[in-house]
C-alpha cells in the first residue's frame, strides 16, 4: 500500500497549479468519469443517467446539523433527534436521521409554506427552545440541496446555503473543506499527504485511482453529494394513533342509540390495529355535549385485544352505567398505547389434550414476564436444593431467569436425606427460652423425635454443630428445633413443618 | 358436629342420614355407567352428591378426608380456604398429594408471599419437582399479591395457586373464584380466621386434636363448608402416613 502513494505524490503537483484555470474544463472531465462508471456496471449510459437525475432533481433537501449532540451518548442523541424530528414532521412528510442532524425533504413543502425563509423559521424557534431545554447551544447549522448528503455536507461546513439546482451543487460544493467528509484517520492522512484541502481537488482525480486509494464508500459519498448515486434514508416513523370521531346530525339522550356508531368507529380501530399487527388495552371515549365539558370514559382492558365483539361488549357495560349531563352532539375514541397482538394457537386435532403443553408454553412466559413486570425483578424467586449438608446452605434461591437458564445442567439429587425436613425454614434461627425446666417459644414445646446430629461447615469457620429434634408446640405448631453442642447449649427454632 | 371416624369407608355416608337418596332407588338395575358418567361431571349436582358421593373430586390422599368432601377429593378448579389459627398446623402436609399430582401433570405451583422461606429440600423429600415451583416474596404489597393471584389462576399452566392473606372481602374472593374458573386453577388462601360469609366454596379448618396419647401425626380437620355439603363435618387425618 505504501507505493501507490508514493505514485499518487508524482502527479498531484502537475495538476494543481492549473487548478484555477481547469473549473471550465472540470464537467467535461467528470462527465467522462461518470460515463466510465456507468459502462463498468454494465448498464447503457443513455437510459439510467437522465433517470437518476430527474429522480433527483425533484427533491430538495433541508437539513440541520447539531454538533453539540456528539457531546452526548448515541441513546440520548437517538431520543433527542426523535423529538426533533417531531417538530420536523411540521414542514416535510419524510424526515430522515443521520448522525447527529435531520434531514427533510421540503421541496414537496416549498409552495404551502411560501418559500424556503418560511420553513426555516417555522422550525427555528420550537428547535431554539428545544435545545435550550436541554441545556444545549441553541445555535444549528442548517442548508438546503437537491441531494441528502450535498445538504449534509453544506450544513456540516457551516455554510448556511441554499442551492436550489443540481448543476449548481458541484461548484458550490467544491469550496467545502475535506474536513466535512466522514473519513477515518488513515484516510484524512493521505488526503492530507496528496495535497487535497478541498473538494475540487478531489474532482479533478480519476475516480478508478480513489476508489482504489480510499475504498468504494470514500467515492460512493461523493457520488452521493452530487447526485450520481442512492442515497438511502432512515426515515422517521412517528409512533402510531388512533382518533376517529363522528358528529351526530341530532342531538342524542339516549346512550343506546349511540351504539350503531360506536360499532362503526370500533370497526375502524379493529382494522387500523389488524393492518398494524397491533392489539390495545386502553382506549379513551369522549362524548361532547353542547356548551359544557365533554364526558370522558376511559376503557382498560386487562388482556390486550382487537377483537371488535369484546370491545363493543365493554363499551356497552361502560354505557350502563354512565350518566350524561346534557345530550351528546358528537362521539370521539382515541387510542394512543398499543401493544404487541399475541394469538393463541387452536390445535389441529380435538383430542390433543392440554396437559401435554410444556412450562415452556408462551402462555406461562407472558404471565411470568407480566409478573416480573409488575413486582419487579427480584421479587419472583424458583427454588432449588443444593447438596449441601447444613440446612440453610441447602435451599437456593435463584431468579426465574437463572432458574430457566441452569434447569438443563441441575440434576435431581439421587436420595435426599430421609430425616424429616420442614417445608419453612426461618430467615435466622431464633432463640427459645427455657422456662421452668420446659422449652418455650409461644407455648410449651415437648420433642417428639430426635436428636439428629449435623455437625459440618467447619472449614468456612462458621463451625456448625447441632442436634436438631422434631417437636410439637402445644398449640399444635410442628417444629424443628435445635440444641447448639458447644459450650452455652441453647435452643433454637429453626423451622415450622406445616 | 358429626364425626366421620365412626363410619368404615366402604358404608356411604347418606345411607344412614339421608333416607330418600336416588342413586340407591333403583340398587342394580344395570346403571352402573350412567352412574359413573354422572358421578364424574363435577358440574352436575344431584341432592344426594354429598361427602363421600361422586367421583368428581381430585383424591387428597388422606382416606379420611375423602369421606367428607363431596366428589371424593378437592375440586378441580375454584377457591378454597385453610384456616388454621397460627401457621404450621399441617395445612401444607395435607396439600402435599395435591401438589405431587399437579407437577406429575406438568403444571405450575406459585407461592404467592408466603410467611416463611419455602424449604426446597422439604419438597424434593416429599417427591415434587421444584423446578414447576415459583415462590413471589413475602414483602409484596396486599395489592400486588392479589393481582398476581388472579392472573396466576387465569394463567392454565399454573395449576395450584398458594397465598397467605388474612383479611380479604367478599368482592375480592369473587373475583378470585371467578378467576379460578376461567383458568381451571385451584386457588388456597391460608388464613387464621373463618368468615361465616365467604362466598368460596370449600372452608375447611385444622384443628389441634393432642392430647396425652395422640400423636405427632392426628390432626383434625373440619370442613365447614363444602359446595355440596349439608353440613360441617370433620376428621381424624394422620398427616404423616406416607412417609
Amino acid at each position: 500500500m505504501k507505493d501507490p502513494d508514493s505514485e499518487a505524490q508524482l502527479p498531484l503537483p502537475c495538476i494543481a497549479p492549473v487548478s484555477g484555470a481547469q473549473i471550465i474544463q472540470l464537467p467535461a472531465r467528470s462527465k467522462s468519469l461518470a460515463l466510465e462508471q456507468t459502462s463498468k456496471t454494465a448498464t447503457s449510459e443513455a437510459s439510467s443517467k437522465p433517470i437518476t437525475r430527474r429522480g433527483k432533481s425533484n427533491s430538495l433537501w433541508y437539513a440541520l446539523y447539531l454538533p453539540q449532540l456528539s457531546e452526548l451518548d448515541s441513546t440520548q442523541q437517538k431520543k433527542y433527534l426523535t423529538q426533533l424530528a417531531k417538530l420536523a414532521q411540521g414542514v416535510s412528510s419524510t424526515v430522515s436521521f443521520h448522525p447527529q442532524a435531520l434531514i427533510c425533504e421540503i421541496r414537496s413543502s416549498l409552495k404551502y409554506f411560501a418559500g424556503i425563509d418560511a420553513i426555516h423559521q417555522k422550525l427555528q424557534e420550537p428547535i431554539e427552545e428545544q435545545l435550550q431545554q436541554w441545556n444545549l447551544a441553541d445555535d444549528f447549522c442548517y442548508a438546503a440541496s437537491p441531494t441528502v448528503r450535498g445538504s449534509l455536507l453544506l450544513a456540516k461546513s457551516g455554510h448556511n446555503a441554499l442551492i436550489y439546482r443540481q448543476e449548481n451543487l458541484r461548484s458550490a460544493l467544491g469550496q467545502l473543506s475535506t474536513d466535512v467528509l466522514d473519513l477515518n484517520k488513515e484516510q484524512r492522512r493521505r488526503l492530507l499527504n496528496m495535497g487535497i484541502r478541498y473538494l475540487r481537488d478531489i474532482w479533478r482525480l480519476p475516480s478508478d485511482g480513489l476508489r482504489k486509494r480510499f475504498g468504494s464508500n470514500f467515492v460512493n459519498q461523493l457520488n452521493q453529494a452530487l447526485g450520481k448515486a442512492a442515497e438511502p434514508t432512515h426515515n422517521y416513523i412517528p409512533p402510531p394513533a388512533f382518533s376517529a370521531s363522528y358528529d351526530l346530525p341530532y342531538e342524542l339522550e339516549n346512550l343506546d342509540r349511540l351504539l350503531p356508531i360506536t360499532d362503526e368507529l370500533l370497526a375502524q380501530l379493529c382494522d387500523f390495529l389488524q393492518r398494524r399487527d397491533l392489539s390495545t388495552s386502553s382506549l379513551v371515549l369522549s362524548l361532547f355535549h353542547e356548551k359544557r365539558d365533554s364526558t370522558e370514559v376511559s376503557i382498560g382492558l386487562r388482556m390486550a385485544s382487537r377483537s371488535q365483539k369484546h370491545l363493543t361488549l365493554l363499551l356497552e357495560t361502560h354505557f350502563d352505567k354512565l350518566s350524561i349531563p346534557a345530550p351528546v352532539i358528537a362521539i370521539k375514541i382515541e387510542v394512543k398505547k398499543f401493544d404487541a397482538f399475541f394469538v393463541k394457537s387452536d390445535s389441529l386435532l380435538k383430542d390433543e389434550t392440554p396437559a401435554s403443553t410444556s412450562y415452556n408454553d408462551r402462555n406461562l412466559i407472558q404471565f411470568m414476564e407480566q409478573l416480573q413486570a409488575r413486582l419487579g425483578e427480584n421479587y419472583v424467586k424458583s427454588v432449588s436444593n443444593a447438596a449441601q449438608h447444613c440446612p440453610e446452605h441447602a435451599n437456593l434461591q435463584l431468579d426465574y431467569k437463572e432458574k430457566l437458564n441452569r434447569r438443563s445442567s441441575v440434576a435431581m439429587p439421587a436420595e435426599a436425606s430421609m430425616n424429616p425436613r420442614p417445608l419453612w425454614l426461618l430467615q435466622e434461627p431464633r432463640q427459645l427460652n427455657i422456662n421452668k425446666g420446659r422449652l418455650f417459644y409461644r407455648r410449651p414445646i415437648a420433642i417428639v423425635s430426635g436428636p439428629e446430629r449435623i455437625e459440618t461447615h467447619w472449614w468456612s469457620g462458621i463451625d456448625v454443630c447441632r442436634d436438631y429434634y422434631v417437636a410439637r408446640e402445644l398449640n399444635g405448631s410442628r417444629l424443628w428445633i435445635y440444641k447448639e453442642k458447644n459450650h452455652t447449649g441453647k435452643w433454637y427454632l429453626h423451622g415450622i413443618f406445616a | 358436629m358429626t364425626t366421620i371416624q365412626n363410619y368404615s369407608d366402604t358404608q356411604p355416608l347418606h345411607q344412614n342420614q339421608y333416607q330418600s337418596a336416588p342413586a340407591d332407588a333403583f340398587p342394580g338395575a344395570g346403571s352402573s355407567d350412567i352412574d359413573e358418567l354422572i358421578q364424574g361431571n363435577p358440574k352436575l349436582w344431584r341432592g344426594c352428591d354429598m361427602a363421600g358421593q361422586g367421583m368428581h373430586g381430585r383424591s387428597t390422599g388422606f382416606s379420611q378426608l375423602d369421606a367428607i368432601l363431596p366428589g371424593r377429593g378437592w375440586p378441580e378448579k375454584g377457591l378454597m380456604e385453610v384456616i388454621t389459627p397460627h401457621w404450621g398446623m399441617g395445612e401444607l402436609q395435607l396439600l402435599i398429594p395435591l401438589m405431587r399430582s399437579i407437577v406429575e401433570q406438568g403444571k405450575w405451583i406459585l407461592w404467592i408471599s408466603p410467611p416463611y422461606l419455602l424449604y426446597a429440600p422439604a419438597l424434593v423429600q416429599a417427591g415434587i419437582n421444584t423446578d414447576q415451583v415459583l415462590v413471589v416474596k413475602l414483602d409484596t404489597s396486599c395489592k400486588d399479591a392479589l393481582w398476581s393471584m388472579e392472573k396466576a389462576l387465569q394463567t392454565e399452566n399454573c395449576g395450584l395457586v398458594l397465598a397467605w392473606q388474612n383479611w380479604l372481602p367478599t368482592k375480592v374472593l369473587r373475583r378470585l373464584q371467578l378467576a379460578a374458573d376461567t383458568g381451571d386453577t385451584l386457588g388456597v388462601l391460608f388464613k387464621h380466621h373463618d368468615s361465616e360469609h365467604s362466598p368460596s366454596p370449600i372452608r375447611l379448618r385444622i384443628q389441634d386434636s393432642y392430647s396425652d396419647n395422640a400423636g405427632f401425626n392426628e390432626s383434625e380437620v373440619t370442613v365447614i363448608k363444602a359446595r355440596g355439603n349439608f353440613r360441617s363435618l370433620s376428621a381424624n387425618i394422620n398427616l404423616y402416613q406416607q412417609t
